[in-house]
């Protein structure tokens, strides 16, 4: 192919060499290119004879290379008819191979199942084992190992298989300790501090007198944000502090379920916010209840202090309820027995309503309050089968939120309730004892005091 | 408190029964005991005060010389009004008490249920265990603030009889003579 180039552009190089001598000889004369024309012409016959000898060497070796190629395909097919061969062989080699391997494996087929499952189990139960504080590089061994056992074409090695006793072994070991450790503890504030923390068995991990918590998603300590009861967590300090001998302490016999559901129970405010327009509403009405209830009290304390007083001192009427009503009859001590029954009556009928005010509206609060209570109960179901109609009953959590919301007006109402009812019947009581005082004792005390006035 | 249970292990149970049914029930624990301190109080007080309290308006009312006059009358209601004034005491508190326990016990109730939907709320309806607590929390105060209304109700209802008789017998032995 190369030389078929260099022989084109070679006929390229002479065609231009013959026009530019032509150009040039066009201002020399017709004879003069005539005979350019006559010495070219014999050029090309020549350059003509001289290819057409070199195609035809060309052609004799081209057919030689035919030849060649066909002898080389004949050879290869050849080859290949003899490869097919050795193939087929191979194929039926392997299959007996691989059913001998299949027999001889047998019983360690079933080992390796065995070792699969047996570190899938340890993956499950070490990662969310706490000892994975201590010991975190195990899992990764772990699932490399099982990976390794579920393709069943690798052996395990007698190293490998006793890892997996020894991390199982020491695993159960460590569930039976007690023991302290440095690592990360991400406090409540979200710190992240070094601390020396203690671990009881598999159960709970315990730092400062404060339980921890171990999430296995991300491996991280935490600081619970919520600690249990104090008389928990008091023996905690005095367990951290003990170095021998036996020390009483609590443990989470769920291995931290328990204390994590702790964490999540919202607080006071969260669930006063639960109980949104209609648990306001009843709050209110609860300040309110209570701030009359403080009201009267301190009133009524303060007329009866001055009533007893005056039943003491019945001659110089004061001004109170009961010193009030002896000056009517000290104002009118010439009035026949009839006549100052009446004035007195009057005087009193005068004087008791006022113990009474607004008792009739603590005791309204303490009725509508658990009544307001129920229509949250109310409206807050409706919500709940809306979230029903919408979501379908599917999700208990999406259901349990709107109950919940429903239950706090309830409870709310009767938070409020419970002392208004109490504070009702203590203030009313001391009312009902002065208008006792007022209606069945002042005619006495004048009658008294008249006696004495005319004994004397 | 430790050594306390260990030499009165009874207080331990009752401390795991007081927090097996919640804040609720400690509670219902004062208010009955309130109760019953102020009902001890009341049947003590008919047993000693009131005895004096009679016997000292008898001879009051003995000592006048006039006992039909308007003056005697007022004089008379007004020692009657006295004594059972001193009777009552308390009763109308007795009774407020009796009414609350079962009020506090329904409390208990909503606010355990309320525990038992948090806890679903948080970890699904598939872990009864975990809503037991609630459910324990929901049970136990309105059983104990039952048990102790009925305590208390045949109580108030016996002090209220009895005040009412008193006052009766009182005004009875305060004779109005006609001459």
């Amino acid at each position: 192919m190369k030389t078929r180039t260099m022989k084109f552009l070679g006929a390229v190089a002479l065609s231009m060499g013959l026009s530019a001598p032509a150009i040039a000889a066009e201002a020399v004369n017709l004879d003069e290119l005539l005979r350019q024309v006559e010495t070219g012409r014999v050029k090309d016959a020549q350059e003509a004879q001289e290819r057409l000898a070199e195609f035809r060497a060309d052609r004799s070796s081209q057919q030689q290379k035919l030849a060649n190629m066909r002898a080389e395909k004949t050879r290869q097919e050849n080859l290949s008819a003899q490869l097919e061969t050795t193939f087929e062989a191979n194929d039926v080699e392997i299959f007996e191979l691989e059913a001998a391997l299949q027999e001889r494996l047998g019983d360690l087929k079933e080992l390796f199942g065995v070792l699969q499952q047996a570190s899938g189990d340890a993956i499950g139960q070490f990662s969310n084992s706490i000892t994975q504080v201590q010991y975190p590089d195990r899992t990764a061994w772990l699932t490399e190992f099982a990976a390794k056992m579920g393709q069943t074409t690798r052996m395990a090695s007698l190293d490998e298989i006793e890892r997996l006793w020894f991390e199982i072994q020491r695993e159960m070991t460590e569930t039976g300790k007690v023991v302290e450790f440095p690592t990360t503890v991400v406090t409540s504030t979200g710190e992240e501090v070094e601390k020396t923390v203690t671990r009881i068995g598999a159960f709970n991990l315990v730092a400062d007198g404060k339980y921890l918590e171990y999430l296995p998603e991300t491996g991280r300590v935490l600081e619970l944000q919520r600690q249990p009861q104090a008389r928990y967590t008091k023996r905690l300090g005095d367990f951290e502090g003990a170095s021998s001998g036996y020390t009483p302490v609590a443990i989470d016999p769920t291995r931290g379920q328990l204390l994590g559901l702790l964490v999540q129970s919202p607080s006071l405010s969260e669930r006063i916010a639960q109980g949104k327009e209609v648990g306001w509403v009843i709050i209110v009405l609860g300040i309110i209840g209570v701030a009359i209830a403080v009201w009267r009290w301190l009133v009524l304390t303060g007329i009866g202090s001055k009533v007893r007083a005056q039943i003491k001192n019945p001659q110089n009427p004061g001004n109170n309820p009961l010193g009030r009503v002896l000056k009517v009859y000290h104002d009118h001590k010439g009035d026949d027995v009839e006549a100052l029954e009446l004035r007195l009556g009057e005087a009193i009928l005068r004087e008791t309503p006022k113990f009474q005010s607004m008792l009739p509206m603590l005791k309204i609060i303490s009725v509508v309050a658990p009544l307001l209570g129920l229509l949250g109960t109310v409206t807050g179901m409706i919500v709940t089968f809306q979230a029903i109609t919408l979501y379908g009953a599917g999700d208990p959590k999406l259901m349990a939120g709107g109950i919940s919301t429903a239950l706090m007006t309830t409870v709310l109402g009767l938070v409020v309730a419970i002392p208004t009812v109490f504070l009702h019947t203590l203030v009313s009581g001391q009312a009902r004892k002065l208008t006792q005082i007022l209606q069945e004792e002042s005619a006495g005390l004048l009658a008294e005091q008249a006696e004495a006035q005319r004994g004397a | 408190m430790d050594t306390l249970y260990y030499y009165l292990p009874f207080l331990e149970s009752v401390r795991d029964f007081m927090e097996l049914g919640g804040p609720v029930l400690n509670w219902i624990g004062l208010l009955t005991l309130a109760m019953w301190v102020l009902i001890i109080e009341r049947l003590i007080y008919f047993k000693v005060g009131h005895k004096k309290m009679v016997s000292a308006a008898q001879q009051l009312w003995e000592a006048r010389p006039d006992h039909q006059s308007w003056n005697a009358h007022q004089v008379r209601y007004r020692l009657i009004s006295v004594v059972s004034r001193n009777m009552d005491k308390y009763i109308a508190m007795i009774q407020t008490c009796v009414a609350l326990c079962p009020l506090l016990g329904l409390l208990g109730t909503v606010t355990g249920m309320v525990n038992v939907f948090e806890v679903m709320a948080v970890s699904g309806s598939g872990n009864p265990r975990s809503m037991a607590s609630g459910v324990s929390m929901s049970t136990i105060p309105t059983m104990a603030g039952m048990v102790a209304a009925l305590s208390g109700i045949a109580m108030s209802t016996y002090l209220q009889r009895k005040a009412a008789r008193e006052r009766e017998l009182l005004s009875d032995h305060l004779v109005i003579k006609h001459s």
